[in-house]
């Protein structure tokens, strides 16, 4: 009842109370706080950099089960068409001159070659102990950028369309397409992982 | 001065060439090395490694007789997505008559496959695919140090990995380690690390330690490289733990001090040491040797042996002290006996029922009850005549003299007096001396001659005998005065047994029956008698 204004014997103006006055500065107060919530600027935490590389021999042992299982499986797992792949070749003087963005742009665009051929894999395979394969190495592909990330990479925009990339191959099976999935792990991943800087500035 | 300018520079040339041969010679020795290995693991051909980054070498093993010139072979290799090239190959000879084919690539591809095809004139002779980042096989790992950890059982290994750039965190190593003229040693591996803790090893030997290293197979596979150079090191030699020794010493402090405390506060060791000898070890007294010829000769007669021996074994008893503590029980009654006993119904069964729940006395008790149970079947079988109940007083104390001089504890002494009542009316001398470790209840066997048998049993369904039993504890190493010739007097050592003579006629009746299992400790403070006494139920006052 404090707030009750009291009106004057004139029926003019509302008479403010004492009490009105003093709660004046808890009123604004609390303003001022929710505004501030809602204007505080969304940067999220940095992440903390994923330097363990048993993360990636997980993923490394996965991909070689689903290319196993893809080399006994007899029907209903063929790829439909050609698709576009990365090329896992590395030669490492050459590998050793590319700065780390170059390194990191390579490493990504096969990722998302990759996750585009596994897709179509998908839809190609009827077996369905392959899906459950294909769908754990597109689940890790997805995790492998994660880490990416995690390292102060940037984000990588897809391009248009993987027709006439540089560093491609074509796989027109699937048993190519998954191996070129675990030698790409094996190769350029590890390497940009195993190098990365966010990496190198905890160890030394 | 050019005749020294081209001295310097000929012995320049000369300590490079020297430098130049011996760093191939070493090549060559670690090749030949490697080859060797390689041939015994590897079952494909051409057998190929990779030693670093950029280094590839392929060989195979022709026998001398079957390969033709150099010019007859062709190395091609071929990776995927690309034309194939070739590779110019050299022969070396090789132990045990045969030569090697290698080809060497300074450039090579990782992670991707490589078809390797050897033709011989024109002919596929091998053919091979593979990744060249699968075939490492390293050099050992170098600077291999053991040193102590300053910890008893412990060494210390350290390394330096192969010095290969993106590759050491996918090395395992394996150490192995032995005392020096064992084999074979024992194994550890380490992960990605370039040193290692071995625990638990021997003190004050001497280990020879060896470290061998491998890709792990995740990214980048390959053989297990040689061993190193074997490093020896001894271990810290043993030392007493601290805590043992003085753990050993508080407890040889201990004992030592129970062994003097026990001997000082004895005035005699000898009869300290018996005493315990006995209770660790109590001889089971057996009657032969009171009863000579007894058991031999008549087979446990007693009435034969009775027959046959005369008042000589009066003397047994107070001469011989062998070496357990005898119990001689002498009931010595001037009562007549019953002569028309019907046979002792309990006692055995009684007394082994009795052995069997009192255990802890079974020693006593049977000596006890083997000398009452003679004397019941004594009594059955008749008796003769007792001497005059005066030398028979005189016959007591001197035992009782005899006996308190061998026996110097205080033995408990139960005297049991009975007052005759019956028609019989015999002279109260009416006692069977010629046995002195027989127990003559005579009292106990009135006109009724009840045959409930335990031996002192006090309280008797007839009635008409009354067996009164005083404990010695009343008579505390005084003079045992003889109470007369009305009393049957049965004195009775005892180192430890307590009886309670009530009526065990029946084996049912055990159970119900309480026992007082004191221990007659031969040191009973004398304050503590009386206390006793008094749980000594034997009175039957009727």
């Amino acid at each position: 009842m404090a707030n009750r204004r009291t009106y004057g014997p004139n029926r003019e103006d509302p008479v403010r109370g004492s009490a009105d006055t003093a709660m004046e500065f808890p009123r604004l107060l609390a303003l001022l706080l929710i505004v501030l919530e809602w204007t505080r600027p969304g940067l999220p935490s940095p992440l903390r950099p994923i330097c363990d590389l048993r993360v990636l021999n997980h993923f490394i042992k996965e991909a070689r089960d689903a290319e196993v299982a893809m080399k006994s499986c007899r029907e209903g797992c063929s790829l439909s068409e050609s698709v576009t792949v990365p090329q896992t070749t590395v030669d490492l003087d050459v590998w050793e001159k590319k700065n780390a963005l170059e390194q990191a742009q390579e490493v990504q665009t096969g990722l998302w070659l990759l996750q585009q051929a596994l897709s179509l894999l998908r839809t190609s395979v009827s077996n369905t102990e392959l899906h459950s394969h294909i769908d754990t190495s597109i689940r890790n592909l997805l995790s492998i950028n994660a880490v990416l990330r995690s390292l102060n990479i940037q984000e990588y925009t897809p391009p248009a369309s993987a027709v006439g990339l540089e560093g491609t191959w074509r796989a027109s099976s699937a048993t190519d397409l998954l191996q070129v999935h675990v030698n790409f792990l094996r190769g350029k991943v590890h390497l940009l992982l195993s190098n990365a800087q966010a990496c190198q500035q905890d160890v030394s | 001065m050019t005749c020294d300018h081209l001295s310097r520079l000929l012995a320049l040339f000369v300590i490079f060439c020297a430098a130049r041969t011996g760093s191939v010679v070493q090549g060559a020795r670690d090749f030949e090395k490697k080859a060797s290995m390689l041939l015994k693991e590897e079952p494909k051909n051409p057998k190929c490694f990779a030693e670093g980054r950029k280094d590839f070498t392929c060989f195979w093993e022709e026998d001398e007789e079957r390969a033709g010139s150099v010019d007859q072979y062709s190395f091609t290799y071929t990776y995927q997505n690309e034309n194939s090239s070739r590779c110019p190959l050299r022969v070396v000879p090789a132990a045990g008559g045969k030569r090697l084919f290698i080809c060497h690539l300074n450039r090579t591809q990782m992670f991707v496959e490589m078809d390797v095809q050897v033709h011989r004139e024109g002919m596929l002779i091998h053919n091979r695919s593979l990744f060249v980042e699968l075939v490492f096989f390293l050099d050992p790992p170098g600077n291999v140090t053991v040193s102590g950890t300053g910890q008893q059982g412990q060494l210390n290994v350290s390394w330096v990995p192969p010095p290969l750039k993106y590759m050491e965190d996918s090395m395992m190593y394996e150490v192995i380690y032995a005392p020096e003229d064992q084999h074979p040693g024992q194994v550890e591996v380490a992960q990605a690390s370039s040193e290692l803790i071995l625990r638990g090893l021997q003190s004050g030997t001497k280990y020879k330690v060896q470290v061998r290293v491998k890709l792990d197979g995740m990214s980048y596979n390959g053989y297990w490289s040689a061993w190193s150079d074997p490093v020896f090191m001894e271990t810290l030699p043993a030392e007493f733990d601290p805590l043992i020794l003085s753990l050993t010493l508080i407890i040889s402090f201990i004992l030592i001090l129970l062994c003097l405390t026990m001997l000082l506060s004895h005035q005699s060791i000898c009869s300290r040491f018996r005493f315990l000898i006995k209770k660790i070890w109590p001889t089971i007294p057996t009657p032969d040797g009171k009863f000579q010829g007894l058991f031999t000769v008549y087979g446990g007669d007693f009435q034969e042996w009775l027959g046959q021996t005369s008042g000589g074994l009066w003397l047994t008893p107070a001469l011989v002290y062998s070496e357990e503590r005898p119990s001689p029980l002498e009931v010595l009654s001037e009562l007549s006996l019953c002569p028309s006993l019907s046979s002792p119904p309990l006692p055995p069964k009684a007394s082994k029922a009795l052995s069997a729940v009192r255990k802890e006395d079974v020693k006593n008790g049977l000596d006890e009850r083997e000398v009452l149970e003679r004397g019941d079947s004594a009594r059955t079988d008749g008796w003769r005549p007792p001497p005059h109940d005066h030398w028979l007083m005189d016959r007591l104390r001197e035992l009782h003299r005899h006996q308190a001089s061998l026996l110097e504890s205080q033995d408990a002494y139960v005297t049991l007096s009975t007052s005759n009542q019956g028609e019989n009316g015999h002279a109260d001398d009416n006692f069977e001396e010629a046995l002195p470790l027989e127990v003559l209840f005579a009292s106990r066997k009135t006109v009724s001659c009840e045959s409930h048998s335990d031996l002192g049993s006090v309280q008797q369904s007839s009635g008409s005998g009354r067996l009164s039993s005083q404990s010695s504890f009343e008579y505390p190493h005084q003079a045992w005065t003889a109470k007369g010739p009305l009393y049957t007097y049965m004195a009775v050592a005892d180192s430890g047994v307590s009886m309670d003579y009530s009526p065990m006629s029946r084996v049912d009746d055990i159970g119900k029956v309480v026992f007082y299992a004191h221990d007659y400790k031969n040191e009973i403070p004398a304050h503590r008698r009386p206390l006793l006494s008094r749980q000594y139920p034997v009175h039957d006052e009727g």
